[in-house]
């Protein structure tokens, strides 16, 4: 016997949950498989042509794909607000959705790391990273702790989970002692991982727009809003579409992390805003770019327009008990959120860094067909990811999926 | 190679037909170094070898920039083949090396390629290990091409610190330096790619970089305006090293900043780093027409760069080490730039910082850079 | 005690402030590593080779020593008294072949120079300085030196002007005459001998500034 057979039996079952299902499940899974073939071929365009197949050029250097990373890894760390309540402050509501949140941390650390590697210029030397085989310039390069706290991050929502749902399968209850630690560790490392994204882009003295102390924290408070908020969201269609029950209680509570972290990450937008325009300094040439355009350039301002305004709504709406607890407004005011904070953090972040460059020259940069095409096709396979991963948890945690011990059957 | 290498190397046992690549005193090409007749096990059928070609090699071929001159055409594979080939790199070389079957050449050539696709980081590397890599390099050059070039590996000179001057009221914008340049370091001629940039601007308006225009095209010098020239400033502080998570680029020695093209991932940080716009990417494949060339050539230098990878200034590595001026230096009609070993105290360099008025540019960020700006 | 508790604490800052220093080498800036790592080059890299097809002749102002191009070799009609074998004053208005008719001086304005300035009409072979004494042909920066008192120190140290070939010991820097015409000394406008399509295209494209 032994732990082997269980987790052969737990495969087989898994792959017999995911492949079977209703028809609007197949329907999904094909869609999102289509969407993903679709992508591979446009990266494999990318491969076959070079980088210069996306919209970046030598003076806007990082675009879309690290847009898409750098607001992933908040929805990463964002789990960690569902698993501090349940865990650490023994929250008992939180526990049915802390898988969830835990499946879409792993979900969305996948689709970084295939943001990363979709951005890198030599995929096939990346094994160059790799310490040991390779060369990992730690601790000087941001970019490896970068590495480092992902993977990490990876493995301990990964294995906490699994413990979890392991031990269900096999109708044992999951130890504390076990958990527990792993769970606090991960709440300390899911702010390790945000804030060290952050560093990426703060600790480069040539951009001024991302070399100032508020982007760590701001980092933070609009990734408590954004992930959380998806949280809700697809807590939503879980209840929707399968028996899995979730409480209103649960999603209320989340809302509530959502509204703090949204009403924090005001805060510190109009902090930056006065920094950058009650005294403008040559620095702030990004932000009027970002906000007004600049000599006459203005391919952003649609973007941070319509994120900034829908921002501050949503935020005002939910700062509302009545309207927060109405289900269907809290619905809509967090798929707002969730696009506000998405513009900000990519197009309002990564791409203004940029411009002006270092000799104040301005090159615009809108994403290819072939970076949109790789981008949504990323964000179709963490879909992919999570359904596969929630459809098994689900089927667990309601009982459908068990071990069944043959052994024992036979004797 | 040496016995001590510093990085995992993967050699599975089967590259046993490993001889001393490029060096072969005699001159045939098609492979009659061996002098004893190798064993060739026909092991698989051609379509096999083909396809580990393809899935080793093939790739490779594509983005490899030393074969940007050579017109090696493949034949256009699919999409998803390519995709899957490039994925199955590793896995492709080492069924090429399992199946010892056609020419000798191409198996040479595939065997060059292997050893390249997994060298270590040039920085690391001891002196045989440059020279084996150069020696590989060179050979693949004229395996492909028929023709040769030279390749260097010239560690940094002791008692010497590299440093650059511009004189701002010499310069007239006739923009030789770019073209010098251009031709010296065998830079990409599809994107007109350009180490150095000189920004024409107005008189009384001070260094205004962002009003100033670095791609005029009229006579100069116009009338009212001055030139300044801005290329990798070889930061004794230097951003760009610091963040590059695998240190593809590094400070040498002698304070050139230069980069192991064969070792750079292409995650572009030390461009995001980077003050002064100092540095370039081959967003498509590099090409330079064959008979433009620049044969002398150096590892870390001028040599045949592929797509997806970072490149720079890096004062002519292939000329300064030799005792010569960067071209840009030797191109320049006005005697605007001056270059030399900062801590020789007889040198030119020395004297103009210590008796003209120098200073550098975005000298509040700490990097340090070795690039001085002077005026008559 | 208490002493002991302090010395742990001078320790501990000693030890994170050794930690905290970013330089590598010890040294604060570019310039100190300059001044602390300055000594004379005895290294390996000369330029020797490269100088080798330039005829160099050594030279000494103050206290500079470095080497020339040598320029009576490099003068077509050298040397000039096998033409001018009568001082100026005789030649004028014979019937003898023009030269120098494509000579305009367009140097300084005529009331400041004039052939004689630099030219000594009655030994055509030196070059002739203001109070009237000779100056070889090889020595003609001298001639210069006179009024451009400025530009002969930068060019006596080194920042106006150019080398012959190579950063490398010895010294070899052009003299005034290999980049300027004497008789027009100031660079003309001409157009950039490049323009780059691309950043042509970018900026048509209005992506560019």
């Amino acid at each position: 016997m032994g732990i082997f057979k269980v987790f052969k039996s737990l495969v087989i079952d898994s792959l017999d949950t995911i492949t079977k299902g209703s028809a609007k499940y197949h329907l999904w899974m094909g869609f999102l498989t289509l969407v993903m073939l679709i992508g591979m071929y446009c990266y494999s365009i990318q491969l076959e042509e070079g980088l210069s197949a996306t919209g970046m050029s030598d003076r806007v250097s990082w675009g879309l794909y690290i847009s898409n990373f750098t607001f992933l890894v908040g929805v990463a760390a964002a789990a960690v607000m569902l698993v501090m309540p349940t865990y650490v402050l023994k929250d008992i509501d939180f526990k049915q959705a802390v898988l969830i949140g835990e499946g879409l941390a792993v979900a969305a650390l996948i689709m970084c790391l295939a943001f990363v590697v979709a951005d890198m210029g030599g995929p096939s030397v990346l094994w160059h990273m790799i310490p040991g085989i390779g060369v990992f310039n730690f601790p000087n390069s941001m970019l490896t702790w970068d590495v480092i706290v992902l993977n990490g991050y990876l493995f301990i929502n990964i294995s906490i989970p699994f413990y979890i749902l392991f031990k269900h399968y096999q109708n044992k209850e999951a130890k504390k002692s076990v958990y527990v630690p792993g769970a606090i560790l991960s709440v300390f490392w899911a702010v390790g991982i945000h804030l060290v994204t952050a560093f990426l882009y703060q600790g480069l003295q040539a951009r001024p727009f991302w070399n100032n102390a508020l982007l760590g924290p701001r980092f933070l408070a609009s990734a408590f809003a954004a992930g959380p908020a998806l949280i809700i969201l697809v807590l939503a269609v879980i209840r929707t579409f399968t028996a899995f029950k979730i409480e209103d209680k649960t999603i209320k509570k989340i809302a509530m992390i959502v509204t703090v972290a949204a009403q924090i990450n005001l805060i510190m937008l109009v902090s930056e805003l006065f920094k950058e325009f009650y005294a403008p300094t040559h620095h702030s040439e990004s932000a009027y770019y970002l906000f007004f355009g600049l000599h006459g350039k203005t391919a952003l301002l649609p973007w941070i327009w319509t994120a900034i305004p829908i921002n501050v709504l949503a935020t005002i709406i939910l700062t509302f008990n009545k309207f927060r607890n109405n289900l269907k407004v809290l619905y809509v005011c967090c798929g707002l959120l969730f696009v506000a904070i998405w513009i900000e953090k990519g197009f309002g972040l990564i791409v203004p860094g940029f411009i002006p460059g270092p000799y104040g020259k301005i090159v615009e940069y809108l994403p290819s067909g072939i970076e949109i095409g790789v981008t949504i096709s990323i964000w179709a396979l963490g879909a992919f990811v999570f359904t596969i991963l929630a459809k098994t948890a689900i089927g667990i945690e309601l009982g459908e999926l068990r071990y069944k011990d043959k052994n024992a059957e036979n004797v | 190679m040496s016995e001590n290498k510093k990085w995992y190397s993967l050699d599975l046992g089967l590259n046993k037909t490993k001889k001393s690549s490029g060096t072969c005193g005699c001159g045939n090409a098609e492979g009659s170094c061996s002098s004893t007749p190798k064993k060739e096990e026909e092991l698989s059928p051609d379509e096999f070898y083909e396809a580990a070609i393809n899935a080793s090699i093939g790739e490779e071929r594509h983005k490899d920039g030393f074969d940007q001159v050579f017109d090696v055409k493949m034949d256009r594979r699919s999409a998803f083949r390519k995709l899957t080939a490039s994925l199955l790199i590793g896995a492709g070389a080492v069924s090429t090396s399992c199946s010892v079957t056609t020419g000798d050449k191409s198996k040479e050539k595939a065997q060059i390629d292997w050893e390249e696709q997994f060298k270590g980081n040039y920085k690391l590397m001891t002196d045989e290990e440059k020279q084996g890599t150069i020696e590989r390099l060179m050979r693949s050059y004229e395996l492909r091409t028929d023709k040769n070039i030279s390749m260097t590996a010239e560690n940094a000179a002791e008692d010497v610190l590299f440093g650059y001057a511009f004189n701002i009221s010499k310069c007239q914008g006739y923009m030789n330096c770019v073209s010098a340049c251009v031709e010296e370091n065998n830079q990409d001629r599809n994107s007109e790619m350009q180490y150095i940039r000189i920004h024409e601007m107005k008189d009384g308006e001070g260094f205004k970089f962002d009003k100033a225009d670095d791609n005029y095209y009229h006579e100069v010098p116009a009338e009212g305006h001055f030139y300044m020239g801005t290329q990798c400033f070889h930061c004794d502080n230097p951003p760009c090293v610091e963040v590059c998570p695998v240190q593809a680029t590094w400070k040498e020695e002698d304070g050139l900043v230069v980069i192991d093209y064969d070792w750079c991932v292409g995650c572009r940080y030390c461009m995001a780093a980077c003050p002064y716009d100092g540095r370039r990417f081959n967003w498509s494949k590099p090409e330079v027409p064959e008979n433009e060339v620049n044969k002398n050539q150096h590892y870390l230098g001028n040599r045949m760069r592929k797509k997806g990878v970072m490149e720079k200034c890096t004062f002519c590595v292939q000329r300064t080490r030799k005792g010569k001026n960067p071209a840009c230096v030797e191109a320049c009609p006005t005697g605007a730039r001056i270059f030399g070993n900062l801590l020789d105290p007889k040198s030119t360099i020395r004297w103009v910082l210590e008796n003209k008025k120098v200073f550098r540019l975005k000298e509040d960020l700490g990097t340090e850079p070795k690039f001085w700006y002077f005026m008559d | 005690m208490k002493n002991r508790t302090l010395i742990y604490y001078v320790v501990l800052l000693l030890g994170i402030s050794l930690f905290s220093c970013k330089e590598k080498d010890g040294y604060h800036s570019i310039s100190d590593k300059i001044e602390g790592e300055s000594r004379p080059y005895h290294g390996n890299l000369s330029s020797e080779d490269l100088l080798m097809d330039t005829e160099l002749i050594q030279i000494t102002e103050g206290e500079f020593t470095f080497l020339i191009p040598e320029r009576k070799g490099q003068i077509k009609s050298f040397a000039c008294i096998e033409c001018h074998s009568k001082p100026v004053s005789q030649m004028k208005g014979t019937t003898a072949q023009k030269a120098h008719w494509d000579i305009t001086l367009n140097h300084a304005n005529s009331d400041a120079m004039d052939c004689a300035t630099c030219h000594n009409g009655e030994d055509m072979n030196s070059l002739n300085t203001l109070t009237g004494k000779n100056i070889d042909f090889n020595l003609s920066y001298k001639l210069c030196a006179q009024c451009h008192s400025s530009q002969f120190e930068d060019w006596k140290g080194g920042a106006h002007g150019k080398k012959v070939a190579g950063w490398a010991p010895p010294r070899a820097s052009n003299t005034c005459v290999n980049c300027h015409n004497p008789h027009s000394p100031s660079f003309e406008t001409r157009w950039p001998v490049q323009y780059n399509t691309q950043k042509g295209i970018e900026r048509k494209e209005g992506l560019d500034h």
